[in-house]
């Protein structure tokens, strides 16, 4: 098994999981989702040759998988940050202020957005509706919401990612 | 079979026709991009809307299956002012490109705007730009800004070839056709991708600004590439000479027959024509008196070799025919041999590799009219001896005559030895065929054919289907359709058969249908355009 | 005060348990169900005037009887956890505080539908939620309710729970089923419709989380009860989520009938400082704007309809005089351009296009014909398309245009390219 995304392979832990995945759905095309996630999760993002070892478990092209990776905006293409931090930019975070936050903290991060930090910690997003517009503006840091967003609760955040 | 009303025309459809068939059943014609009855319905451009009666909204037809009683309506005001709408949402983004683009002419965003939209266009904004002149295979280049994403490819690719090379990656107006990356488009019939894309996004690479489509002329036949017998169009360029670099055929397109090959046409037979317009034709009687070979008439070379075959024993000649000879090719040799009294007559020269085959289109078998042969009997008569056997005797020097048609013998199965010392070791050896190879360049008289695409005739394919091929531009040069060759020849020898007396290919085509059982009833305007099968 | 029905568990310590679920009289619905005909199940649904709170407000009890009499065929309960409608984050709460009404729902939902294998579809970033609805799942497992041969009644069900990826379109029931079958989340072109031929090629009913979790409460306390709490046409409560310029935004659950002032005001707070309403977004980003005057209606499937709008998710954002009109729209015609799925001609190449223009007029390079060509457009494109996203993008491009006309015009007076 190597966690190397430009070699990438499952181990045998893996692989059942794979295979258990496999078996939920009546063709077994739809555990395609779940096994991106997994593969993401275990190689750190979604290359080219993460695609083309994920097509084998499904007898598909690569080029349909590509499909599915290009489609959606959870599958990241190129490494990440250690950390992602996605910025809301829809309706009503911008009403209250989500234009702010991404300027607080693209200067704060000393990247644009779309950028990782030089220092790999930070890759910064600016995404649309997470539906948490109660706590506008908002935004995802990993796994998590973070809400009710200001200046500084954001420095507060940014603090405790390493 | 339900019974549906068209523009006020009653058409009665098979159960289960689209609206876009059925309006065309009823002489209607529905403009559409994304349909194409071999693939799957993709419901993609919204072109083809139509009104139906009882349904509020204009529906798509391609996904509108005819019911008894429906009331369709292809023109109606809405019809038209939605066909201008898809229209222009189909230009947004679309390069206007079309003085550079080799689909000019041909082109559905073209045609249907002319007689679909005829707006003004408003959208002043940067258009999206994607990656242009790309060649995403060896035959195929793709322009990802003219692609107006109707998907045809990629489900040509998944559905009839099952490569699955081609995708749609992104989203929303960033969506882009495309292969993986590192991957090429290389499955044997990727040249069919050019053909369905209504659009200059998947051109032809060795097409490309070659020649102006509208400078083509076209005509009906039979790719010569395999015993599928792919039915084609020929398209050539006889008005602007100095465009396709002289060439006369600028391609082949497939022609739609249900029974052979229904679209398609693979690669190779779609790009197997370079060989007609090659300096490699011979285009001139070739007599080789004393080393080098001279250029003569046909008035010196006829009665050149009519005296070599007058002066030799008919079991001293070997006739190796080609199953590239057309049935009426095969017929006048036939009754040649039987006039001569010649038994050694054969077509099989083996391959020098077996020919590769698949479940689709291909045939190990790389020549039109192989079944042709073997129901007119070119076949040894008992006692005369086979393909193989005329080569040994010619190598035996047992041979005073070996005409060998249309056969690179040299690059064939047999040794290369065995086969130069069989036309060293023969007294006359004629070549009769369309290029000059290795053998024709030792043969002592060198006869043109004129190509099949310059004359007309047709081929028996694997499935026993006659199939005609038309006339698409005159013999280059001094060629002669080869049933010519062989009845002037049969003349002059005094041979009474009809077939010598031939002025047409139909002629000699109707002599072969009375004598031979399998070609009983058939006729050139019988054949039609999709062929008929030979009765078994 | 209204009784609390939707929202009665949310701020129970624990109540995601299973435990505590049970002991606040959770899947009491279930055991009921469980021994009722399934076609009476569908009966009381159809009286109870349940309609789909996931943005179309189709009535649920019809919607299931969509599928053909008299097929064999394997069908498939498919829940729409996609929430993404701008403005909407009901279901969220819904997976978080209570996910076994969700699980008690899917299982009255599968009996009376006849389905043995259920689809959680939960947006992908949507992760927390996810974490707990799994673990309610586990120990709904571990309890006899979900598997083969529940409790004992023969009734097999399965549950798989599938995290979506990041996009907006699978929250559209085909784009939906499209992602889970491994596919990219294209809608499908219809007919066929789902309940004939859906996820997999089998009939497949997709139903919201809010309109499973009302499930329960209809088998338990009947269908003339939850239809007499709303209006003639539309039963029961819902959640409303509110956000933007509001005292305090959050989910408010009130009976259909609450108008859309109620909501704002009584239960919201008000705007803050007191400011004035400019315009309100009744039903997710997808739903024409309102203008005050425009908001004493009932907030059920017919009310917003009156005025040319839709309550959709019930998603309500609000904007006080502060706010720019153009600037809004510019941020929705932004959301719509990404979020396009890009399969059909009319949205994929016109939500750039609008976009563009949209982003232009608010640059101050705006020209006075694009108005009319952005509303032009629209009209053209809408009805057209594959599936209803074009019409939810066509919603806020003519309504904020129309009704906010003299903003837009003031912004190109001024522009440079006028």
């Amino acid at each position: 098994m190597t966690v190397d995304a430009r070699s990438p392979e499952f181990g045998p832990e893996h692989l059942a999981e794979v295979r258990r995945l496999q078996g939920l759905y009546p063709d077994k095309r739809g555990a395609l989702l779940p096994v991106l996630h997994l593969a993401q999760d275990t190689f750190g993002y979604i290359s080219l040759e993460v695609e083309a070892y994920v097509a084998g478990f499904f007898e598909l092209s690569p080029a349909h998988v590509h499909e599915v990776v290009t489609f959606s905006t959870l599958y990241f293409q190129q490494p990440t940050g250690r950390h992602v931090v996605a910025v809301c930019h829809n309706l009503s975070c911008h009403l209250l202020g989500a234009k702010g936050i991404i300027e607080h903290l693209t200067q704060r991060l000393g990247v644009e957005v779309g950028e990782t930090t030089p220092d790999g910690r930070v890759t910064l997003l600016s995404v649309e509706c997470l539906c948490a517009c109660e706590q506008a503006p908002m935004m995802q840091v990993d796994d998590r919401y973070e809400g009710n967003l200001t200046p500084e609760k954001v420095d507060g955040i940014l603090g405790g990612l390493r | 079979m339900p019974k549906l009303t068209v523009n006020g025309k009653e058409v009665e459809v098979p159960e289960g026709t689209n609206l876009i068939e059925a309006a065309k059943a009823a002489g209607a014609e529905v403009p559409h991009y994304c349909y194409h009855p071999a693939l799957s319905i993709a419901g993609q451009c919204r072109l083809c809307m139509v009104d139906i009666d009882k349904v509020p909204r204009p529906q798509i037809a391609c996904n509108t299956q005819a019911t008894e009683g429906m009331v369709v309506h292809t023109e109606t005001e809405r019809v038209l002012e939605t066909r201008r709408s898809m229209m222009e949402f189909h230009l947004i983004n679309h390069p206007l490109d079309c003085p550079v683009c080799d689909q000019a002419g041909e082109c559905f965003l073209q045609i249907y705007y002319m007689k679909h939209g005829l707006y003004d266009p408003r959208m002043v904004d940067e258009k999206v730009h994607k990656p242009k002149a790309v060649p995403i295979g060896p035959h195929v280049m793709l322009d990802a800004e003219r692609c107006i994403l109707c998907s045809r490819c990629v489900r040509f690719c998944d559905e009839i070839t099952h490569t699955g090379e081609l995708g749609i990656f992104q989203r929303g107006d960033q969506s882009e056709i495309g292969l993986f990356p590192g991957t090429a488009l290389e499955n044997k019939y990727s040249g069919n991708v050019i053909d369905i894309c209504p659009v200059g996004a998947l051109t032809d690479r060795d097409f490309r600004f070659q020649v102006r489509v509208w400078y083509l002329d076209t005509a009906k036949s039979v790719c010569n590439g395999c015993a599928r017998g792919c039915n084609v169009e020929v398209h050539t360029n006889r008005h602007r000479p100095h465009h396709n670099q002289g060439r006369r055929v600028a391609r082949l397109k497939p022609r739609f027959n249900a029974e052979v090959n229904q679209w398609w046409l693979c690669d190779e037979g779609r790009y197997g024509f370079k060989w007609m317009d090659d300096k490699s034709r011979l285009t001139h009687p070739l007599h080789r008196g004393g080393g080098e070979g001279a250029e003569v008439s046909w008035d010196r070379a006829l009665p050149e070799l009519v005296k070599r075959l007058q002066g030799c024993p008919p079991d001293e000649v070997g006739l190796l025919a080609s199953p590239k000879m057309s049935n009426e090719d095969l017929w006048a040799l036939r009754r040649l041999a039987e006039h001569l009294g010649v038994r050694n007559l054969d077509f099989r020269v083996p391959p020098s590799a077996p020919g590769d085959e698949d479940d689709f289109l291909i045939r190990a078998d790389k020549n039109p009219n192989s079944r042709g042969a073997e129901l007119i009997g070119v076949a040894p008569d008992p006692g005369g001896r086979d393909a193989a056997g005329i080569l040994r005797a010619a190598r035996e020097r047992r041979l005073k005559l070996l005409w060998i048609f249309h056969h690179d013998l040299a690059a064939s199965g047999w040794p290369e030895a065995e086969v130069l010392a069989a036309i060293e070791n023969t007294e006359t050896v004629i070549f009769q065929g369309t290029n000059a190879n290795d053998v024709s360049a030792r043969a002592h008289l060198g006869l043109p054919s004129a190509a099949y695409v310059e004359t007309e005739g047709t081929f028996t394919n694997f499935q026993g289907r006659v199939q005609r091929f038309r006339t698409a531009i005159p013999p280059l040069g001094e060629s002669w359709p080869d049933w010519m060759i062989l009845s002037v020849v049969g003349k002059a020898l005094g041979a009474s058969d009809p077939v010598f007396s031939a002025e047409r290919a139909e002629q000699v085509f109707n002599a072969l249908a009375a004598a031979v059982p399998a070609f009983g009833g058939m006729t050139y305007r019988a054949l039609g355009d999709a062929g008929r099968m030979v009765t078994a | 005060m209204a009784e609390l029905i939707l929202t009665r568990n949310f701020d129970v310590p624990d109540a995601h348990t299973i435990r505590v679920y049970r002991e606040r009289g959770g899947y009491q619905g279930w055991e009921k169900a469980k021994g009722m005909e399934p076609a009476a199940i569908a009966e009381e649904v159809k009286k109870s005037n349940l309609r789909g709170l996931g943005g179309a407000g189709f009535p649920t009890g019809v919607k299931w009887g969509f599928i053909p009499k008299g097929s064999t065929a394997p069908r498939y309960l498919v829940v729409n956890a996609d929430e993404g409608e701008p403005g909407t984050f009901k279901d969220r709460y819904l997976m978080e505080r209570d996910p076994h009404a969700l699980i008690e729902g899917m299982l009255i939902a599968a009996r009376a539908i006849g389905s043995h294998l259920g689809f959680i579809y939960i947006r992908g970033e949507y992760v927390q939620p996810w974490r707990i609805l799994s673990a309610a799942v586990k120990e709904a497992y571990d309890e006899g309710l979900l598997g083969k041969n529940i409790q004992g009644t023969g009734f097999d069900f399965e549950i798989v729970v599938h995290r979506g990826a990041g996009a907006y379109i699978c929250g559209e029931e085909t784009g939906l089923i499209s992602s889970l079958e491994g596919k990219k989340g294209w809608p499908k072109v219809k007919p066929p419709f789902p309940a004939v031929k859906g996820a997999f090629g089998q009939p497949t009913i997709v139903n919201n989380v809010e309109t499973l979790a009302c499930l329960p409460h209809i088998v338990t306390r009947g269908a003339e009860w939850f239809a007499g709490l709303g209006t003639k046409t539309q039963g029961g409560t819902r959640l409303y989520s509110v956000s933007g310029h509001v005292v305090r935004p959050g989910l408010v659950e009130a009976p259909v009938s609450v108008t859309l002032r109620q909501i704002i005001y009584d239960h919201c707070g008000g705007i803050p400082g007191g400011r004035a309403l400019k315009a309100v977004v009744p039903g997710g980003s997808s739903a024409a704007i309102l203008t005050p005057d425009e908001i004493d209606i009932p907030m059920d499937v017919d009310g917003p309809k009156s005025k040319g709008s839709m309550i959709g998710s019930a998603g309500i954002i609000v904007m006080d005089e502060t706010v720019s009109i153009p600037d809004a729209l510019m941020v929705v015609a932004r959301f719509y351009a990404h979020e396009s799925c890009g399969q059909c001609t009319p949205c994929r190449e016109s939500t750039g296009w609008i976009y563009k223009i949209s982003h232009r007029i608010v640059e101050g390079k705006g020209r006075k014909e694009d108005l009319d060509t952005i509303l032009d457009v629209a009209r053209r494109g809408a009805g057209t398309t594959i599936c209803a996203f074009y019409d939810g993008a066509v919603g806020p491009y003519i309504s904020y245009i129309e009704k906010f006309r003299s903003e837009f015009e003031e912004l190109i007076r001024n522009s440079a390219h006028a």
